[in-house]
This record gives C-alpha cells, structure tokens and sequence, in this order.
C-alpha cells in the first residue's frame, strides 16, 4: 500500500493528525499482546481497525509493528486477515521488522486450514524484501502442490511475486517448469489462468537473456497449448477468458479451416455480457483474418450489432472505451458503417470526449447517400452550447465538403454560418471557406460574395484572420474593398500579435498590389516598413525578402508571389497510415484510446 | 495486469487504498485527483475515464459519487480494467447492500478482504459475489438506506449516473435480517433506458431503446431459474441497414436488434421458445441486455415554441403531453431548455391548479428548468416563460435557444413492450415458495425535441 504523500494533502477535519494517536494505540495493542481474558479478540479487532484507517488515509503507523506482529497470535482469521495487510504494506520499509513475521507465517502456511495456508502464503510473498526470499521457496514449493486448489492458486501468483523480488532465486527453485506442468495439468482453471500469467510475465522478461525463455515464451503460443485453452474457454472466469482470448489472438493458424474452426468455436463469446471479452474476441477475428479480405469483411459486419450493444449498455465509462474501438473499425473501414450513421449522432447529455469521436467517426461515413442527413444533423450541433462541440461540428461539415459530397449545398450551409454572427462559429467557419477555395477554386465567386460581408472587426482569432486575409489577396480582383481592408489592417500592425497574421498580411498585401497597384500602393509600402521593423525574424525576413524582390524585378516578384495555383486534390491526412496500422494491431488495448502507439 | 485499486471521495479523500505490484510512485491518488478536478482550466469538459500522466495509466468510473480508480504502467485492455471497476463497485454494494461514502468507510476493513481476493498481484482473480463468499470473513455493519429518498420502485433508479442500472434492493447478501432467518426472495428488473430525438416539427429523427434483464438474487441452494419472454420475440435484422426497416415486420413483434447474456445464462431452449435458464448466482447482475431501434411510441411528446414578445422581451411556451394510460404515473419529470445567453430575467407562469410543479432559471448556464413530481398518463401540461434579454436578438432567437430536453422515470412501463411471460424456480421442497418480484421501469437517456 502506498498512500499519498502527507505533506500534501489538505488536512480534512475528520482525519487525526497522527502521533498522539499512535502511541495510544501502541500502548493498547501492547496490553492486549498476551491477553487471553474473553473478548480480546473484539477489542483487538478495533485496534486493528484503527490502524488499518489511519495507514489508508496516509499516517505512517509503521513504528507499531513489532505490536501488531505480538498480537497476531491469534485464531481469528478476521484479526489475521488485518494483520496480514498491515505487515504486507510495511515490510517492505522494515525490512529487520518483517524478519519477525517470518515465524507465525511460515507456521501459518501450514495450518490444517486450505484457507489459512493460503492467506500466509500470500502474504509471505507479498513481503517484498529481498533477504527474506530463502524462507519462501520452501512454502511456494508445498503450495505449488497443496491439495486444495486455493492454496495453488495463490502460489501460481507467489511465484511471480517471488520472481520480482528475486529473479534468480525462482529460476534457481525451476520454478517456472513447475507452473508449466501446473499449467497443462490443473484441474482448476484459475490455477491454470494464474499459471499463465505468471509465465507470460516471467519468461517475457527473462527472454532477452535467456534463450530458453524465449523458446518456452514461442511455446506458448503453439499449436497443442492454444487448442488445450480454447477447449476448455468456458472453464475459465470472464477475467481469465480475456486472458486465454489475449493469448489466442497471438497464435497463427496454419490454414483456412483452422481459422474457421476457431472462429466456430468463439462465435458465442461476442454475446457476452462483459465487453472486456466481447473486445478480446473481436481481435481474435480480427486478426485471424487480416489475410482474408472478403472474411474480414464479414467479420466487420458480424461485430457491428454486438459492439453497438456495448456502447448503449454499459457504463458511461465503459462505452466510452467501446466506442475507442469501435472509432478505430470505423476510421479503417468507413463504407462498411456508411448504413449506421444514425448510430453515431451526438447525444446531448454525452460528455464531450465521446461526441468528438462521434463526428469523426459522422465525417468519415458520409458518402454519396447519407451526406444531406448527417449535414443537417451537424448543423444541429453548430448550435450547440457548448463550443468546443460546435466548433467541432464545423469543422465536421468543411470536411465532408472536402470529401467531394455534394459540395454545392455543403457550401450554401457554411456560408449560413457566417451569417450566425457568432464570433466562434465565424472564425471556425472562415478557416474551412478558405481550405474549400484551395480544393474547389469554382466557387470562388458565391463564397467572396459571403466573406466580404464580414467585417475583419468581428474575426480576431489569429487562424480565422490569416484565412480571411489570404482570401482578400487571393481573390483581391473579386472583392472591391480588399485594398482598403488590407489597408486598414496594415494600420494596426502594432495591435497584431500573431506573428502568423502578420505573415499571411505581408503577402496578401503584395499579391493584392500585383493585380491592383494604384489602390494597394500606399497599404504595400506602409507594410513593408512595419515588415521591416517587426522584431520576429521571420516577419522581418519575409518583408525583406518582398523588399528586394520587388526591387529587383516586379515581374519576377509577380511569378514568384502570385503564380497560377493548381486546386489542391486530396490534404495530407494527420495520421499516418502506418501508425494507423500499428493502432490496429494493439487492437484492444490503451493505444486505441490514445490513438497512438503505445507498445514498441 | 492493474498496479493499484483506490476509491476517492468527491472530496478527493483515500476510502480505500491498495497497491498490489509497488511499481506506481507515491502520491499517485492525489496526481490523479487533481488531474480530473482541474481537467480544462473552465472546468466545462470532463476528464475522460482513461488517461496517462508520467507513463502511469489512470482508469476511473463514478459509482454512487464514489470515483473507483485503477493505476497500470502496461498496455492494458482498458474494456477490461473499466469493467473491473464497475465490478468491483457491485460486489462491494452486493455485500453492504447500500454503497455510499459512509458505509464504505463502516466497512473498510471488509472492503479491504474482498480486494484481496478480487485481485493477487494485479490479476483479477474473482469477481463473483458467489465465490467470495467462502473466502470473505468479515461481517458487514449495514448502513440504513434511511438517508437517501423512499425506495418507491422509481426512486430507486435515480441514483447514479445515467446508464448504471438501477438498483435491484439496498440489502447486504450476506447480512441476516434483524430477528430472523433469511427472506427467501428474488427480484428481477426490466429498466429500459429511451433516447428519442424529435425534429422541430414533432418528427422522430432517431430513437433507441437500451434494455437490461436485471437480476437479484437473495434464493439458499442456488435452484434453477427459467426467464421466459414474448414467445414472437426476434433478434437481429437482416436488413444491411437498421434504421429504415420500420415497420416490416408484423405489428405487436418485439424485434430487437442485439442482445447479450451473463455468463450464467443458459441458452439450450432460447431458439425455440425464448425461455432463459440460468442458476442465478448470488448478488445483482445483468441477465441479459438489449438493444432496440424498431419503432415505439414515445411516452411524452413534447411543444416547444419560443419568440419575440416585443424589444429585448420574448416568450417561451414548453407544453408536454403524456401519452400513455392513465393507471400509469410518471414521476420526477425534468424538463429543461437553454435560453439566449443573454437573458437576464425569467418569470414563469403555471397553469392554475397546478400542483408539484417547479420552475427554475440557472442563470449560471442559462437555462430554465420545469420539474413536475408526477404526471399522470394522458395528461397536458404547459409552462409560459417570460424573458427579459439583454440584447435585441435580431430575429435569430430560434437559433439561440434550446433543445428542449427531458429526464423522467416511469414504473410499471415499458416501451419495447418485452415481457417476462414467467418466471419459474426450480423446487427444491414443497414448501419452497420464494418471493418472486418482477419489475419494469423506463427512464429517459437522451430524450430531446428540437426546436
């Protein structure tokens, strides 16, 4: 156990401060210690109780140790229980103190009780302190073949604990040969589940040194193994078939009917209740079938109702991880889900980290015969209270525009937006009407016609005022007013602090003077100097650069600042396939959430 | 593989806290706690259930005001450490019957027991409140439900976030009754959660049901159970699409899209005549879920209507109608709506002779609120609403208001229209005659017109 750091906590008036107490309590525990009166074992358990709640709220009870190991004699498997967590928290740190507990464990581990053999074998290995380490093999040995299934259970795990502690005193004890046998013999399947636990872990860490290890670690994965797990699936717990399902999706059949058969064989697991299990069986199929193209496929279609029922059943929480994945399917294989669009609207108590994935997963579906229903859709949330969604949502409508889906009345509906007067929504708004220009030039004419009704007064996020400003120098022969905006603009240079704006103002101010030098002569000059002067480098050289250029010849500077433009055809995408690949793979796990690659 | 289980008050006090590998640093809750609290500087957006701060991975769920935490340095499966947690927080409640912060501080020591045989080392071992049984010693000190609201069959399904199933009944399965034996008894819940979005001329535009089977079980000697439901029952759609298949199938069918089982359930005779057999374990847990999008109509229907009464004034009507039968009562019926930002004053005018009704305005976030206790099926209620603004709204004021939202329960009620034809426990003497408590309820998820 590790509690927060005392120091910083905020003192909550209900929580002692700590030393008086404890030394109460010690004085207490020590008069109980050799009691037999009737009833000790009451007033002992309220002690214990007290100690227990002031190491959970982060006072350091440690100094009662060699109290708390006094009074442990006992029967009370209640009192012992306690006991047990205490010393298993502070061994650690005591590590003299936690020799004192060897004894009564040691003794425990072979009590007549399965149950009392197995508490004191955990705890003996939960002890954590490394010269103790020769007084466990013992007991873990007799544990690993303790008739009661318990009892093995926790050695299984006390193996790994050992290995922990002490790498080569478990290898040394072949510890790790006797889980295998274990393993592959065990009538009990969580004993089998804790096997292969400990071994996964065990030989993953050891493989880089040892060439057995990493010979057992392959082994694992062969053919007679995988198929003695899966046949006996239903045996294990929901927990340990997540295991045994983690294990399955690394295997590689060696062909097509084996596949099928293990498919056959998980089919009912995707009804499962517990998504954990749902998910690990998913990536089974997944994966089994990369190859497979048109399997695949099916596989895609055979998911979908069981992972939707997840989204909607489960847990806030929950359904949020669901739908990671489900983003994930979605992001990889957009047509396939084009039909259950209405799946991915946007409710309105959902918090925001779900909604995003929802219009990302909205913006990729649309096609040819849902776009006009997810748009209007999306438009419902531009709206929305709350911005960031909004904004969102915005961004969802340019993209779909950009996708080539009946960009006509896309257009029309940005344009709307414009016409919101909301300062958010403008400049969120401006960014895409300019992407839209640089993919779709055509409708050059409708949106100008828009954009030059907004006042630059009401954009003042530096993304949405360099969108609006490159527009004023693209398309200054469209818009009367450009050289007089872009004038005005010029005058407040010294209130811009966008380095960006700044930027983006240089070159529309002189691709402007290129088409319309008369009007735009007096804005080119004033800029150029304010350029010049600009304390940020690159605004400097930028200014510098036009400076000369123009000097040396205005044709030149004509082609090298205004040159045809070809329509841009598809923008780089953020995410690089192959990283999406590599999400895919660690399919069921934190990378899918994160939406980066988390194992090497 | 988790590191550490920890549970936080809302205050963001240690209830319980147990490291089971020692690899995650010191301090780790109070990293966490501060991490959710102040997630985004204006506090508008929640900090997601996963997230990783220094190569250490947070998992959280809210249970009961309760945040139930996870640590892990792996790559875990996060589906899989969520449902732990969500577990965790049922297997405690199974043995203390009500999970509040007070009765998980009266029992910490007993929480304490069942972690250490849930998890070994960072590996689930169990989570069956069956199993734990004979491993767990302490007693439970039962916490009185008296503090929260009467357990009418809807209170009971207003605690906790929207989606965690309600709560079967508030007592231990372990604990005996005061003066006496065990009641021999078994509860089971069908609590169907709607979302229906309605466009701004009374249109349905999507609408969903999310059902569960729930069950509780308090039966001595594990009999057998046999859940039967609607004989035409149909699951899945052969249809490519979900949506757009209406109305094909006879009227009076229960089709639904997907479900899923608990592991105990036995699905033998499931195909043939939609009988559930299962040996119920001890504790609460989901037989069965479901979900559905065929159509079903809508308990409530909702009017919302919003305009200018004149310079920097404008008028809000909100009427709803419940439209199911009249034996049937809705209760703790919220009705909100957001308002342009820039109202400053809210009056509101009820009809005459209305009774339970509340109004608020939350100038906070700008919305009005309209909370009625009860409505009776078949019944009309309307609320006017008087705004003074702070600005002229230019003729946009549709654009800056709303929707309308609704959050309400209603027992005895189901909207899919699934039934339990019976329920039937296998005898294990003749005198055996368990309380059998079969239960519906719908609650609204997202249920929201348009304006």
């Amino acid at each position: 156990m590790a509690p927060p750091a005392q120091s910083q906590r905020s003192q909550s008036p209900s929580q002692p401060s700590g030393k008086g107490e404890v030394s109460d309590l010690k004085v207490q525990l020590r008069q109980l210690a050799g009691s037999r009166a009737p009833g000790t074992d009451d007033s002992k358990r309220e002690l214990f109780k007290k100690v227990i709640s002031y190491m959970t709220v982060g006072i350091d009870v440690s100094s009662l140790f060699s109290e708390m190991v006094m009074c442990s004699a006992t029967s009370d498997i209640v009192l012992k229980k306690m006991c047990y967590l205490y010393v298993g928290n502070y061994a650690k740190g005591n590590p003299d103190l936690a020799l004192l507990t060897i004894n009564f464990l040691q003794k425990d581990c072979r009590d007549e009780d399965p149950m009392i053999r197995g508490l004191a074998l955990r705890s003996l290995c939960s002890l954590r302190v490394e010269n103790l380490v020769e007084y466990l093999v013992g007991p873990l040995g007799s544990g690993l073949q303790d008739h009661n299934s318990y009892v093995r259970m926790v050695a299984a795990i006390g193996v790994l604990k050992l290995y922990h502690i002490s790498s080569s005193s478990c290898i040394d004890a072949d510890f790790p040969s006797a889980l295998k046998a274990l393993m592959l013999n065990d009538p009990d399947a969580q004993v089998v589940a804790n096997c292969l636990s400990a071994l996964q872990e065990i030989w993953s860490l050891e493989a880089s040194t040892s060439e057995e290890a990493s010979r057992e670690r392959e082994a694992l994965l062969s053919k007679p193994v995988i198929y003695y797990f899966l046949n006996r699936i239903k045996d294990f717990s929901e927990w340990a078939q997540c295991l045994v399902l983690d294990l399955v999706g690394k295997y590689v059949p060696s062909d097509s009917s084996e596949i099928f058969d293990i498919m056959n064989l998980l089919e009912d697991r995707l009804q499962h209740a517990n998504g954990a299990v749902v998910l690990a069986t998913i990536k089974v199929f997944l994966h089994l079938t990369l190859s497979m193209t048109d399997v695949h496929q099916q596989v895609y279609e055979r998911i979908k109702a069981p992972l939707l029922t997840l989204v909607s059943s489960g847990s806030q929480e929950l359904s949020y991880a669901v739908l990671s994945h489900l983003h994930l399917l979605v992001m990889r294989a957009p047509i396939l889900f084009s039909s259950d669009y209405k799946h991915f609207y946007c409710q309105y108590n959902e918090p925001s980290y779900v909604k995003k994935l929802k219009l990302e997963m909205l913006t990729a579906v649309a096609n040819e015969s849902n776009t006009y229903e997810i748009v209007t859709e999306l438009c419902e949330y531009v709206a929305n209270i709350d911005v960031s969604i909004a904004r969102e949502s915005i961004h969802a409508v340019g993209k779909i525009a950009l996708q080539q889906y009946d960009v006509n009345a896309i257009v029309d509906r940005l344009l709307q937006f414009l016409e919101m007067e909301k300062d958010y929504v403008t400049a969120e708004t401006l960014v895409l009407v300019k992407d839209l220009l640089r993919k779709y030039p055509q409708w050059s004419h409708d949106c100008i016609a828009v954009v030059g009704n907004i006042s630059s007064k009401n954009v003042q996020e530096p993304k949405a005022k360099a969108a609006l400003i490159w527009m004023l120098g693209e398309y200054s022969l469209d818009m009367s007013d450009a050289p007089y905006i872009l004038e005005s603009l010029v005058e407040n240079w010294e209130d811009e602090h966008s380095a960006e704006v700044r930027l983006h103002l240089l070159t529309a101010v002189l691709k402007c003077f290129l088409r319309r030098p008369p009007e735009t002569q007096k804005a080119l000059g004033a800029a150029l100097a304010a350029g010049l002067a600009d304390s940020h480098q690159d605004v400097h050289d930028r200014a510098l650069f036009y400076y000369r250029l123009l000097q040396y010849n205005v044709s030149v500077a004509e082609r090298v600042v205004n040159p045809p433009k070809q329509a841009v055809s598809v923008f780089a995408d953020t995410q690089s396939s192959e990283i999406k690949d590599r999400i895919f793979d660690e399919f069921n796990s934190l990378s899918v959430l994160y939406q980066k690659v988390l194992s090497l | 593989m988790i590191s550490q289980f920890f549970v936080l008050s809302q205050r963001g006090d240690n209830i319980v806290f147990r490291d089971y590998r020692g690899e995650v640093p010191k301090g780790s809750a109070e990293i966490f706690f501060r991490k959710v609290k102040f997630w985004k500087e204006d506090g508008e957006e929640e900090a997601p259930p996963v997230f990783n701060v220094d190569a250490v991975n947070y998992f959280h769920v809210k249970v009961a005001g309760l945040l139930f935490v996870a640590t892990t340095r792996v790559n875990v499966s996060p589906s899989l450490v969520l449902e732990l947690l969500q577990r965790i927080a049922r297997v405690i409640k199974d043995y203390l019957g009500v999970l509040n912060e007070d009765s998980l501080r009266k029992n910490f020591v007993l929480v304490y027991e069942l972690l250490d045989e849930v998890i070994d080392f960072g590996y689930v071992q169990t989570t069956s409140t069956e199993v734990l049984k004979s491993y767990v010693f302490n007693e439970p000190i039962v916490v009185e439900a008296a503090r929260l609201p009467t357990l009418g069959p809807a209170a009971m399904f207003m605690q906790g976030t929207k989606k965690m199933p309600g709560t079967a009944v508030t007592k231990s399965v372990v604990a005996n009754e005061p003066g006496g034996r065990k009641r021999e008894e078994i509860f089971v819940d069908i609590i169907e959660k709607i979302s229906v979005t309605f466009s701004s001329s009374g249109y349905i535009l999507t609408s969903e049901i999310d059902g569960t089977i729930q069950m509780k079980s308090y039966l001595t000697g594990n009999p057998e159970i046999r859940l039967a439901l609607n004989e035409d029952l149909s699951i899945g759609r052969d249809g490519r699409s979900i949506y757009g298949y209406s109305s094909s199938a006879g009227a009076g069918t229960v089709i639904l899209d997907d479900c899923n089982f608990h592991e105990s359930v036995h699905l033998d005779s499931f195909d043939v005549d939609r009988t559930l057999t299962l040996v119920a374990p001890d504790g609460e847990f989901p037989v069965m879920n479901y979900r559905m999008t065929q159509e079903f109509k809508p308990p409530f229907r909702i009017n919302a209507l919003i305009e200018e009464a004149g310079s920097l004034r404008a008028e809000v009507i909100l009427k709803i109608r419940a439209d199911f039968s009249s034996s049937i009562t809705a209760n703790t019926v919220l009705v909100q709506m957001p308002v342009p930002t820039y109202t400053t004053r809210v009056s509101f005018e009820l009809e005459p002779g209305a009774v339970g009704n509340t109004t608020d305005f939350r100038e906070a976030n700008k919305r009005i609120e309209w909370g009625l206790k009860k409505v009776v099926g078949g019944s009309e209620h309307t609320l006017r609403a008087k705004l003074t603004l702070s600005q002229e709204s230019h003729g946009n004021i549709m654009r800056e208001a709303g929707p309308v939202s609704m959050t309400f329960a209603i027992p005895m009620y189901n909207a899919s229209r699934l039934q339990v034809r019976y329920l039937q426990i296998e005898k294990k003497t003749k005198t055996h005659n368990p309380y059998r408590w079969v239960r519906y309820v719908t609650q609204a998820n997202s249920y929201v017109a348009r304006i």
